[in-house]
C-alpha cells in the first residue's frame, strides 16, 4: 500500500475549504431589520429617482398633430394606387404657446405600422446596404428584382416602403411672413450607420455607381436623387434612408426626421407663436388604418416627454414602501412569537 | 500492478454489454455447453495443422484480447452521434436547428442555430472519446501482458500476450502472476495438487482460496505435457456466476471426470504460494466470469429527474400553446391586414399575399424554434455536470472517510446523488452492517458446564474504552498480568504468540492497530483484540489437566485415553474448534508464505519411507486433490485388501488399481512413520525451539470470521493450530506437543446444512471422528437420541438441555452461537459411508444433491461437545445513528439471516426496537395462519394500542401460530404516557414468505407501514429484495438498503438506492451498489448532509432552469403581442441561442454545486430536517408551478417596463431588445442570488463573471460586424446604450420590481411561517461561527494521541491540529465542548451531539419541541455534560438497568412463540441472575463509579 511521505493513508482526503465544502460563506439571512432596512433603502432611493425624472421629463416640450385627418383629402388621394403621380399638399397651422428651448427635434411618426414584423424586418440586403454589392439581393424576395430581372436597389420591403412625406415647418411670424423654420437634416442618425453601415458603392459619380439597378417600386426617384438640395446627402447614404432603415421596436413608432438648426430666430430653440407644417402628403396610411403625426419635440438627459421611467420608479418606491409598512406592521404584531427554534 | 486489471476491467461499459447480449443469444442456440480441446491437437477431422488454427478460429469462442472500447477510429463519428441521439432531448435539438433551414420558417442563421447543438455534441463526443481512449490504452496495457503458454511448434512454453491466448491453450503460471484467463487446473508444483489463489482483484477478499488439479491429472507421474492431452473438456457456457463452475472432462479412454469451481482459476486472481500451475484456458476474454461479471457503472435515474422530466414535458405543452396562441394571433393579424396593401405587407414571391393559414403555420414553426430556449439545451448537460462535481465532493469527504480500514466513501453511480435526499425506508443487513463482523470469542459451555470468560468479557470492556480514549487504560492492566501468567504456565512456545500480541497492544488503540494491520494489509483478521483471548481460568485447568493425563497416558504408552467424560468432552470441545474449520495458516513476516512449506523443508527426512512419502512420485498418487481419492488410499491402509476391493469399482480407485504396488508401499511405509510423524515423541514437539529464529507470530486467515475466532480461542487454551494440509492439521497442545491429524474429509460449509464437518482419523486412538460444528438449530437436532434409561444417556440429555439453555442466554445476549459435536465412526461405519460418498463426488449431475444426501449420512448420531457463543459486536456510532436516522423520519427495516434471538437483541441493542415500546411478533407456520394473523395485528395496530382485543389470538389460532404483543407498560401507564410510535414489528423467514404472497402482501405492508420499524429473521436473500421490491412497488417509497455481504446482493440493487459497506466479506455488495460507505454510522452523514444537500441544490437548481427559462421565453412571448405575432425577436440571435449556455450557466452551477442551504452540524443535530427532502419540499408539482407563475411575472415585469420606458421613442428593435436582454440577465443573477443560501467567493466572481462576460460579449459583437446575422443587426447597439442614461434607469428599476414580490414573500415568510429548514438556517445564523475557518486549525477529532509513539499514525496525528492535513478533524460542532473537562474528553465524539436529542425523544416528547439544543448545552453546561457523558457512555447501563425487568416480560409471549419458549419460561430467574452480572451487547457495563469519579 502506498502511503504519502507523512504516513497519512493513501486514501487520505484533501481537507481543503472547497472539498469539504466548508468555504466561508455569507448568508443571506433574511431577518427582519435587514429586510425592513433593504425595503426603505430602496424605497427611498426609488422615490428619489422617480421624482428627479418626473421633472426632468415635465421639463421638454412636445408637440404631436396627427396629420392623418387633417389632410383627409390627400389620404383619399393616396388609398389608390393609380394616384401615386399626383402631388397632394397639405397645411397644418398650428400656436406654439411655450418658446422650445433648446434643440428641438422633428419626428414623423407611425401607428400600427409593423415595421418589426419578422419578414419585414428580414426583407433588406446588408452587403448591398454597405454598397459591397449593390447587386446583391439577398433577402428582399419580391423586392429583389424587377419584372425584368433587374436589381433593386436598396432592395427589400423596407426601403420600399420608405417614409415618403415632406414635411417643412414654417414659423409664421405675422400672417404675411412666412419663414422656414432651418432645418437640418445631417446628424439624425447613428454615426455608426452614416460611416459605416451603409455606405455608396466606390464612384464619384453617384448615378453611375448605381447604374444597372432599379429604383424600389415604389419610389418616385432613384436612390441618386433622394436629396436634391445635398448631393453628399442621396444614395445609400441618406440620412433619411438611414433613418426609416433601423426598424422601429414597436408597431407605433416616431423616427426623428429632421433638427432644429439653430440660426437667426431659432438660436434659443423654437419660440412660441404661430406655425405651420407644410405637408406634402405622399406615404398612405389610411389603407391599413394607420396614422402618421409629426411631433415637435425637445429632449432631457432622461430622453423625452415620457413621464413613464418616472412613474415607474415612484411607483416601485411607494409599492417598496407600504410593503415595508406591513411587515413592520406584521412583526410588530407578532414579534413575541418569531426567532424560536424550533417552535411547533 | 495487481489491481490494474480489476481497474481496467471495472471499466466494461454498455458496447460490451450489447455485445455480449448477442453472444447470449447466439450461445442460446448452440445450446448449454461448451466443448474445449487442446488446441495443440489436430481437430477431429482435420490433419493439417494449419487447418486447425483455422478451425479453432472458426469457433465462436472469445479470444483472450481485451477490448472495453466502444470505438474505433472510423466507427467513433457514426457510432458516437448514434448514441447520443438515444437521448431525446439532442434529438429535440437537432430537429429545431435544423428546421431553421427551411426558408419559410426559419428563425435564426442556421449554422447559428446548429452552433450550440453542435457545442453540445462536441462536448459530449470528446468526453466520450478520452473515456474510451484510456479504456483503450489500459485495454492495450493489459492485453501485453506476458504470460507462458506452450507453443506447439516449440514444443515448450513460451512467452506471450496476453491477448494472443486462446482457448484450449495451455499456459503455465507461476507464483504471484495474474490469471489471464479462465483456467482448468492441470498440474501444479504442489505435490498436493493444490494451488492456492487471492481473489482481492475479483472480489476484495484477501484470504487464500485453494484450488485443485483436476481429478486424473494429479495421478501423473511425470511432469504434465501437455502435448499429451488428449481429453476433451465439457463445460457450461461461459456466465457469470463466480461460485459455480461445473463441466466434466473425457478422457480418451473414455472415462469421465468431474469439474468443478474448485479446478478453475479465474481471471484477474492471483497465484499464490504455489510455485508453478499449468491448466488449459476454458474460458477467454469476455467470456471469462471476471469479465462477465462486470457489468460496469449503473444508470439509474433518480426521482427528482424523473420528476423534472414530467415538469420538461410541460414545458414542451407550454411551448407548443405559446407557439400555437402565437401561430392563431398571427393568422388573424394576416387576415386583418389582407388585401389591405399595407406598406409593411410583404408579399410572397408570386406577388401575392400569404394567406391567413398558410402564415399561421409558418408562424407556428418559426414559433417554436424561436421559443426553444423554453426546453433549455443546457440543462441536461448542466445537471450532469452538477451531478459529478456533487459526487466528486462526496468523494471528498474527511469525515465519510474511515481511517482504520482506509477506506473513502466510494459513489458508484453517479446520478442519483440527490436520492439520498429523500429516502424513506431503511434496509438494513444485520451483520456486518450493523456490526463489524469482527468475531470475538465470547464464552462456551462444554458438557452442559458454562464458562464465562468474565475476564475475557473484561478485556473486551477495556478494549472498548480503548476505542474511546485510546489510552492504555488501568483496567487492562488487570487483564495483563493474569494473561501473562497463564502464558508462563504455557508451554514455552507460545511466548512469542503472546509477545506479539503485547507489542501490539503497546501500539495503543484498537484503531491504531487496525491502521497497523491495514499496513501489512495481508489478513483481514489481525487487530489484538480478536486474537487476544483471555481463558477462563476453570477451563483453562481443565484443559491443562487433560493434556497432562493424556501426555502420561501417552508416556506410559496407553493409547486409550483414560479421562473422564468431561475432560475427554473439554478435550475433543478444542480439538474440534482447532480441526473443523478451513484456516490457513501463515506468517506475516513472509505474508503468503505458507508455514508448512518452511516445516516441511526442514524437517529432516528420517526413513526411507519418508523420504519415498514425501518425494516419491506414488505420493502424488495416494494423495491426490481429491479428499475421495486420498481417504481411499489412506483406509486401504488400515482397513486391507478386502475393503480395497469392494471400493475398487469406483473410478477415483483407478490410480491406485493401475499401481497398486507403491501405493502398498506407502501404506505400509505410512504405519511405521506415523509412529514418528505424528507427533508422538516428545522430543518432536520441542522441535522448534530448537530452530535458531524465534517462530514468528503465526496468522489464521479464514473466510468466515467466526472460524478464525475459534481457533483463536482454541489457541488461548494453547490448542494451537499450526499447520494446515488439506489432508493434515498439525496442532500443537502443551504437554502432548505436536499432534498430527489426518484429515480424511472436510464436508465443507453451506448455508442448507448451516454446518461444517471434518472427517480426522485421532492420532492417539486411530479412531475415526467426525467433528460437526454448526448452527444449534441444525445440530440439536441431529443428536443421538439418549435414552433416560441408564445414568449415562441421562447424564447427556442434562447436558444437552443445560446447552440449550445456555444457548439461549447467549442468543439472547445477541452472540452468535455455534454448537460444538463429534461422532465417533467404526471403520466399518466409515467404509460404508465412504463409498456412498465418492460415488457421489464423482457423479457428474446431480451432484449438488448427492452431496448433500451424503453429508446428512455423516452427519447423524452426534455426540455434543460444547458451544461458543462469539459476540459480533455493534460497529461504532450504530444506535446513535439510528436514532437519528429514526428521528430524521426514515423507518428502519432490518432484514438479517440470523435467528430471531440474536437478531431482536441486536435490534435492542442498537435502539432499533426500545424497551419502551410493543413488539408484535410474527410467527406463523402456514398462510392460513399468517393471513389470520396479519388480520389480527391490523385491527390491533388500528385499535391503536395494547387494549385490543387480541389476547385470545393465540388460543385462536391454535398451537402452529401464535402472536405475541407485550405491552411494557401496563395499560394504564400507556394511557398516560400517551399513544406511543407505534408497535416494532418481528416475523420470521417463514411468515415472512407467506406475507409476501400476492393476497397478503397488501396486508403486510399496511402493518408494516404502521410499525416504528420492522424486523425480519431468517430471511433469505431473495426475501429480502423480495421486501425492498414490495414497499418500494407498492408504497411508491423511496428505498435505501445497505449491507456487507453477497446476500445482500440483489436486495441492493432492487433498492432505489443500493449502499455497499466496504467491510470485511468481501466487495460483492459494494460492486452491487450506488454508494460504498465504510461504515455504518457513514450512512447518518451521507444522508443527512449529502443527501439533503444534494436534494436542495439539485432540487433548486431545476426550479431555477425552468424560472430562467420561462422566463426568458416570455419576454418574447410578450413581444409578439407588438409584433403581429410574426414570430420576431427583439433579442438578438446570439443572446438568444448563447444565452443559457454562456451568460447565465456559470453562477448556477456553483450554486448547483456548492450551495448549502443549512450547514452540516446544523443538518446532524437537527435531523427532522431530513424530512424536507422526504417529503419534496423543495421541488414539487405546486412550487413549481408557484416558479412558473413567478416567472411569467417577471417575464412581464421585465418586459412592460422597458417597453413602456420605449414606448413613443425612436428606439429600433435591437436598441430596446438589448437592455431587456441585460434586464433578464440581471434579474435572473439577482434572483438566484435570492435563491442562494451561501455566497463564497465562488458565487460573487462567477455572477460577476457572468455580468462581465454578456457586457463583454455585446460590445465585442456589437462592434465586430456591420452587416452579418440578418436579421439581427446590432451594430454599435450596445456602445450606443451605454451612454444613454435611460438605459441604466430602466435596467435599475425593472430587476427591483421584478423581484420584489418574491423578495417580500420569502421575508414575510421566512420571519412569519418559517419552515424548518429557514429555521435551522436562524440557528445556524446564530450558533458560533466555528465552521467556516476555512482550513484553519480545527479541533481534531478528540482522540488523544496515544503516549509518545514515533509510529507513522503519529506523524500524521501531529499534523492533524494545524490545517489541511488533519487527519483526526470530525465535524468541528465538537469543538464546542470545553476540552477541559476529562469526562467529556474522554468520550466517544459521536455520542455528544447525538445524545440529547436522542434522549429526549425517547422520552416521549415530539421530536422538535425542545429548545434549541445549542441553547441548552450552553445553558447549562454542567448538567448536559453530565447528561452526555451518561448517554455517551452508558447507553447500555441505562437498557438493563431500567428496563430489564421489561424486557423479560417481553419475553415471556416469546416463549411462547418461538419453540424455544419452554425453555426460555423455564430458565426465566436464571436469565434474570445472568443478565445483571453479564454485560450488554455493545459496551459492557461501565462501573457506576467510574462515571461518578
Amino acid at each position: 500500500m502506498d502511503r504519502t511521505s507523512q504516513g497519512c493513508p493513501s486514501r487520505w482526503r484533501d481537507n481543503t475549504a472547497l472539498k469539504q465544502q466548508h468555504l466561508p460563506a455569507h448568508r443571506l439571512q433574511l431577518s427582519a431589520t435587514k429586510v425592513l432596512s433593504g425595503f426603505f433603502v430602496t424605497g427611498t432611493f426609488c422615490l428619489g429617482v422617480g421624482i428627479i425624472l418626473i421633472l426632468s421629463a415635465k421639463s421638454t416640450k412636445e408637440i404631436e398633430i396627427n396629420y392623418t385627418n387633417i389632410c383627409a383629402n390627400c389620404a383619399e388621394l393616396r388609398e389608390n394606387t393609380i394616384n401615386f403621380d399626383k402631388e397632394c399638399t397639405c397645411s397644418i397651422p398650428f400656436y406654439l404657446p411655450e418658446t422650445m428651448q433648446g434643440n428641438v427635434y422633428m419626428y414623423y411618426k407611425l401607428h400600427s405600422f409593423y415595421q418589426n414584423l419578422y419578414r419585414y424586418s428580414l426583407s433588406r440586403s446588408n452587403s448591398q446596404l454597405m454598397g459591397q454589392d449593390i447587386m446583391d439581393v439577398g433577402n428582399c424576395d419580391l423586392f429583389g428584382k424587377t419584372p425584368n430581372g433587374t436589381p433593386i436597389c436598396p432592395c427589400g420591403a423596407i426601403a420600399n416602403s420608405m417614409f415618403n412625406d415632406t414635411i417643412i415647418l414654417s414659423y409664421n411670424l405675422n400672417s404675411s411672413i412666412h419663414i422656414k423654420v432651418p432645418m437640418l437634416s445631417s446628424g439624425i442618425t447613428w454615426w455608426t450607420d452614416k460611416f459605416i453601415k451603409y455606405q455608396n458603392p466606390n464612384s464619384n459619380h453617384l448615378p453611375s455607381a448605381f447604374a444597372g439597378t432599379a429604383k424600389p417600386p415604389f419610389w418616385p426617384r432613384a436612390v441618386y436623387e433622394l436629396d436634391e438640395e445635398d448631393v453628399e446627402n442621396n444614395g445609400l447614404v441618406n440620412d433619411d434612408f438611414i433613418v426609416w432603415m433601423r426598424t422601429a421596436a414597436f408597431p407605433t413608432f416616431k423616427k426623428l426626421y429632421r433638427r432644429l438648426r439653430r440660426i437667426q430666430y431659432f438660436t434659443e430653440g423654437l419660440p412660441a407663436g404661430n406655425y405651420s407644417f407644410n405637408i406634402t402628403y405622399n406615404f398612405p396610411v389610411t389603407r391599413y388604418h394607420g396614422e402618421k403625426s409629426v411631433v415637435l419635440s425637445t429632449l432631457t438627459w432622461s430622453g423625452g416627454r415620457s413621464l413613464f421611467l418616472g412613474l415607474a420608479y415612484t411607483v416601485t418606491g411607494t409599492v417598496t414602501w407600504l410593503a415595508s409598512f406591513v411587515m413592520m406592521a406584521i412583526y410588530l404584531a407578532r414579534k413575541e412569537r418569531m426567532t424560536v427554534f424550533p417552535q411547533q | 500492478m495487481e489491481r490494474e486489471p480489476a481497474a481496467a476491467e471495472g471499466r466494461a461499459h454498455p458496447g460490451g454489454r450489447r455485445r455480449r447480449r448477442r453472444r447470449r443469444r447466439r450461445r442460446r442456440r448452440e445450446g448449454r455447453t461448451r466443448t474445449v480441446r487442446s488446441n495443440l491437437l489436430p481437430p477431429p477431422g482435420a490433419q493439417d495443422p494449419k487447418d486447425a488454427r483455422l478451425c479453432g478460429a472458426a469457433q465462436p469462442l472469445a479470444d483472450n484480447r481485451l477490448k472495453t472500447t466502444k470505438y474505433t477510429l472510423l466507427s467513433f463519428l457514426p457510432k458516437n452521434l448514434f448514441e447520443q441521439f438515444h437521448r431525446l432531448a439532442n434529438v429535440y435539438f437537432v430537429f429545431i436547428a435544423l428546421l431553421n433551414f427551411v426558408p419559410a420558417v426559419n428563425a435564426f442563421q442556421p449554422g447559428l442555430a446548429l452552433a450550440p447543438v453542435l457545442f453540445i455534441l462536441a462536448v459530449t463526443a470528446f468526453k466520450d472519446l478520452w473515456e474510451d481512449y484510456s479504456r483503450h490504452r489500459s485495454d492495450h496495457e493489459i492485453n501485453h501482458l506476458g504470460c507462458l503458454v506452450f507453443s506447439r511448434e516449440e514444443k515448450r512454453f513460451v512467452n506471450r500476450f496476453w491477448k494472443e491466448i486462446r482457448v484450449g491453450d495451455f499456459v503455465r503460471l507461476r507464483c504471484n502472476e495474474i490469471i489471464p484467463a479462465d483456467v482448468l487446473l492441470l498440474s501444479s508444483s504442489d505435490p498436493d495438487g493444490l494451488c492456492h489463489i487471492e481473489t482481492a482483484n475479483l472480489d476484495g477478499e484477501t484470504n487464500l482460496k485453494r484450488r485443485r488439479v483436476v481429478r486424473g491429472f494429479s495421478e501423473l507421474v511425470s511432469e504434465f505435457n501437455p502435448l499429451a492431452f488428449t481429453s476433451v473438456i465439457e463445460c457450461e457456457k461461459p456466465n457469470n456466476d463466480l461460485s459455480r463452475f461445473r463441466g466434466c472432462i473425457m478422457h480418451s479412454n473414455g472415462k469421465k471426470a468431474g469439474l468443478h469451481k474448485e479446478n478453475l482459476l479465474l481471471r484477474g486472481c492471483t497465484i499464490r504460494n504455489t510455485e508453478a500451475v499449468v491448466g488449459i484456458v476454458i474460458y477467454a476474454g469476455h467470456e471469462t466470469k471476471a469479465l462477465l461479471n462486470n457489468s460496469g457503472p449503473r444508470y439509474k435515474r433518480s426521482k427528482l429527474e424523473r420528476q423534472m422530466n414530467c415538469d420538461v414535458l410541460w414545458c414542451v405543452l407550454l411551448l407548443v400553446c405559446m407557439s400555437l396562441f402565437s401561430a392563431v394571433g398571427h393568422g388573424l393579424w394576416v387576415q386583418r391586414y389582407q388585401g389591405k396593401k399595407a406598406l409593411f405587407d410583404v408579399p410572397e414571391g408570386n406577388g401575392s399575399s400569404l394567406s391567413p393559414v398558410t402564415a399561421a403555420v409558418y408562424a407556428f414553426l418559426t414559433m417554436i424554434i424561436v421559443l426553444q430556449v423554453l426546453i433549455p439545451i443546457s440543462l441536461y448537460v448542466s445537471i450532469e455536470i452538477v451531478k459529478v462535481c456533487q459526487v466528486h465532493l462526496i468523494h471528498q469527504d474527511v469525515e465519510l472517510y474511515d481511517e482504520e480500514t482506509d477506506t473513502p466513501l466510494q459513489c458508484r453511480a453517479l446520478n442519483i446523488t440527490e436520492d439520498l435526499g429523500q429516502v424513506q425506508y431503511i434496509f438494513s443487513d444485520k451483520t456486518g452492517t450493523l456490526t463489524e463482523n469482527k468475531m470475538l470469542f465470547r464464552r462456551c459451555t462444554v458438557s452442559g458446564v458454562e464458562y464465562a470468560h468474565d475476564a475475557n468479557a473484561q478485556r473486551l470492556a477495556t478494549y472498548q474504552e480503548a476505542d474511546s480514549d485510546s489510552e492504555e487504560a488501568a483496567p487492562r492492566g488487570s487483564s495483563l498480568p493474569q494473561r501473562g501468567s497463564i502464558g508462563s504456565q504455557q508451554s514455552a512456545r507460545l511466548a512469542p504468540g503472546t509477545h506479539g500480541t503485547k507489542s501490539h497492544r503497546r501500539s495503543g488503540s484498537r484503531a491504531e492497530a487496525k491502521r497497523a494491520s491495514v499496513l501489512s494489509k495481508h489478513t483481514a483478521f489481525s487487530s489484538p483484540m480478536e486474537k487476544d483471548i483471555t481463558p477462563d481460568p476453570k477451563l483453562f485447568a481443565k484443559v491443562r489437566e487433560c493434556n497432562r493425563s493424556l501426555a502420561v497416558a501417552k508416556h506410559q504408552g496407553h493409547p486409550l485415553v483414560p479421562l473422564s467424560p468431561e475432560l475427554a468432552d473439554v478435550f475433543d470441545f478444542f480439538i474440534a474448534l482447532t480441526v473443523c474449520n478451513t484456516v490457513v495458516v501463515t506468517c506475516p513476516d513472509q505474508p503468503r508464505q505458507k508455514v508448512r512449506v518452511r516445516l516441511e523443508l526442514k524437517s529432516p527426512v528420517k526413513t526411507l519411507e519418508d523420504f519415498l512419502r514425501r518425494f516419491s512420485p506414488s505420493r502424488l498418487t495416494s494423495s491426490c486433490s481429491s479428499v475421495g481419492s486420498l481417504t481411499a488410499g489412506r483406509s486401504t491402509h488400515q482397513l486391507g485388501s478386502g475393503l480395497l476391493s469392494a471400493l475398487s469399482s469406483d473410478s477415483a480407485l483407478l490410480g491406485l488399481q493401475e499401481r497398486p504396488a507403491p501405493a502398498i508401499a506407502t501404506a505400509t511405509g505410512g504405519c511405521c512413520s506415523r509412529g514418528e510423524e505424528d507427533g508422538w515423541a516428545p522430543e518432536r514437539a520441542r522441535e522448534p525451539e530448537a530452530e535458531p529464529q524465534p517462530r514468528p507470530e503465526l496468522r489464521y486467515e479464514a473466510e468466515s470470521p467466526d472460524e478464525a475466532a475459534l481457533v483463536y480461542a482454541a489457541r488461548a487454551y494453547s490448542c494451537t493450530l499450526v499447520h494446515r494440509l488439506h489432508d493434515q492439521v498439525a496442532v500443537e497442545l502443551p504437554h502432548l506437543g505436536r499432534l498430527t491429524f489426518d484429515i480424511l474429509h472436510t464436508l465443507g460449509f453451506d448455508s442448507v446444512r448451516k454446518r461444517m464437518s471434518v472427517v480426522i482419523r485421532h492420532p492417539l486412538t486411530d479412531e475415526i471422528h467426525v467433528y460437526t460444528k454448526g448452527a444449534d438449530s441444525a445440530i440439536m437436532d441431529l443428536l443421538t437420541t439418549c435414552s433416560s434409561d441408564d445414568a449415562r444417556g441421562r447424564h447427556q440429555k442434562k447436558i444437552r438441555s443445560q446447552t440449550q439453555h445456555y444457548l439461549n442466554v447467549y442468543a439472547v445476549e445477541g452472540l452468535r452461537t455455534l454448537c460444538i459435536a463429534k461422532r465417533v465412526l467404526s471403520q466399518e461405519e466409515y467404509a460404508r459411508w465412504l463409498q456412498g460418498h465418492l460415488e457421489a463426488e464423482s457423479s457428474v449431475d446431480n451432484r449438488e444433491e448427492l452431496l448433500f444426501q451424503s453429508a446428512i449420512r455423516l452427519e447423524t448420531n452426534l455426540h455434543l461437545l460444547g458451544a461458543t457463543g462469539i459476540e459480533d459486536r455493534l460497529q461504532d456510532g450504530v444506535p446513535e445513528t439510528i436514532a437519528k436516522l429514526r428521528q430524521a423520519g426514515l423507518q428502519i427495516w432490518v432484514l438479517t439471516g440470523d435467528k430471531q434471538e440474536t437478531a431482536m437483541n441486536i435490534a435492542y441493542a442498537c435502539k432499533l426496537l426500545d424497551h419502551g415500546e410493543e413488539v408484535i411478533t410474527l410467527n406463523a407456520e402456514s398462510q392460513e395462519a399468517c393471513a389470520a394473523l396479519l388480520d389480527q395485528c391490523l385491527c390491533y395496530v388500528q385499535a391503536g394500542g395494547p387494549h385490543g382485543s387480541l389476547e385470545k389470538a393465540p388460543g385462536r389460532s391454535g398451537p402452529n401460530v401464535s402472536v405475541g404483543f407485550s405491552p411494557l407498560f401496563t395499560p394504564s401507564e400507556t394511557a398516560t404516557s400517551g399513544p406511543g410510535p407505534g408497535p416494532s414489528l418481528v416475523i420470521d423467514g417463514r411468515s415472512l414468505a407467506y406475507a409476501l404472497e400476492k393476497s397478503l402482501e397488501d396486508k403486510f405492508l399496511f402493518l408494516a407501514k404502521r410499525c416504528r420499524s420492522v424486523l425480519c429473521c431468517r430471511s433469505t436473500p431473495l426475501q429480502k429484495s423480495m421486501v425492498v421490491k414490495l414497499v418500494r412497488t407498492k408504497l411508491k417509497a423511496m428505498t435505501l438498503a445497505i449491507g456487507d455481504g453477497a446476500n445482500d446482493v440483489s436486495m441492493i440493487q432492487v433498492a432505489d438506492v443500493g449502499v455497499g459497506i466496504s467491510g470485511q466479506e468481501g466487495m460483492q455488495a459494494v460492486m452491487a451498489s450506488d454508494f460504498a460507505v465504510p461504515r455504518f454510522r457513514h450512512l447518518e452523514r451521507l444522508l443527512m448532509v449529502h443527501g439533503h444537500w444534494c436534494y436542495s441544490r439539485l432540487a433548486n437548481m431545476v426550479l431555477y432552469f425552468f424560472y430562467k427559462n420561462t422566463m426568458f421565453v416570455g419576454l418574447l412571448f410578450w413581444f409578439q403581442f407588438h409584433c403581429g405575432f410574426s414570430a420576431s425577436a427583439m433579442i438578438d440571435q446570439w443572446y438568444l441561442i448563447f444565452f443559457n449556455l454562456l451568460f447565465s450557466s456559470l453562477p448556477q452551477l456553483v450554486t448547483g454545486v456548492l450551495d448549502r442551504d443549512v450547514p452540516d452540524h446544523v443538518l446532524l443535530t437537527q435531523p427532522q430536517l431530513y424530512r424536507s427532502g422526504q417529503s419534496m419540499e423543495e421541488y414539487r408539482p405546486r412550487t413549481f408551478w408557484i416558479n412558473m407563475a413567478d416567472a411569467a411575472f417577471q417575464s412581464l415585469v421585465c418586459f412592460l417596463l422597458p417597453y413602456l420606458a420605449y414606448y413613443d421613442t425612436d428606439a429600433d428593435v435591437f436598441t430596446w431588445g438589448t437592455p431587456v436582454t441585460t434586464i433578464a440577465l440581471l434579474t435572473f443573477l439577482l434572483h438566484l442570488g435570492i435563491e442562494t443560501k451561501t455566497w463564497t467567493w465562488l458565487n460573487w466572481t462567477t455572477c460577476g463573471f457572468s455580468a462581465l462576460l454578456f457586457f463583454t460579449v455585446a460590445f465585442v459583437y456589437n462592434a465586430s460586424c456591420a452587416t452579418c446575422y440578418p436579421p439581427s443587426n446590432p451594430y454599435w447597439t450596445m456602445q450606443t446604450l451605454v451612454g444613454d442614461p435611460i438605459f441604466y434607469l430602466i435596467c435599475l428599476i425593472t430587476p427591483v420590481t421584478a423581484l420584489l414580490p418574491r423578495l417580500f414573500v420569502r421575508a414575510l415568510q421566512g420571519s412569519l411561517f418559517p419552515t424548518q429548514l429557514q429555521l435551522a438556517r436562524q440557528l445556524a445564523q446564530r450558533s458560533p461561527k466555528k465552521l467556516s475557518a476555512p482550513g484553519g486549525p480545527r479541533q481534531g477529532f478528540p482522540r488523544p494521541e496515544p503516549e509518545p509513539d514515533p509510529s507513522s499514525e503519529r506523524s500524521c496525528l501531529s499534523t492533524a491540529g494545524s490545517g489541511p492535513q488533519d487527519c483526526a478533524s470530525r465535524g468541528s460542532w465538537f469543538s464546542l465542548r470545553p476540552p477541559s473537562s476529562p469526562e467529556v474528553t474522554s468520550e466517544e465524539p459521536g455520542a455528544v451531539n447525538i445524545s440529547v436529542p436522542l434522549r429526549e425523544g425517547l422520552s416521549g416528547h415530539p421530536p422538535g419541541t425542545c429548545v434549541p439544543r445549542q441553547a441548552a448545552l450552553e445553558r447549562c453546561p454542567e448538567d448536559s455534560k453530565r447528561k452526555l457523558s451518561h448517554s455517551g457512555r452508558a447507553t447500555p447501563l441505562s437498557i438493563f438497568s431500567l428496563p430489564n425487568l421489561r424486557s423479560l416480560r417481553w419475553l415471556s409471549p416469546l416463549s411462547l412463540v418461538s419453540g424455544l419458549g419452554s425453555v426460555l419460561h423455564f430458565s426465566r430467574s436464571g436469565l434474570q441472575m445472568d443478565k445483571q452480572e453479564a454485560e450488554f451487547l455493545p459496551s459492557p457495563p461501565q462501573p457506576d463509579q467510574d462515571l461518578v469519579a
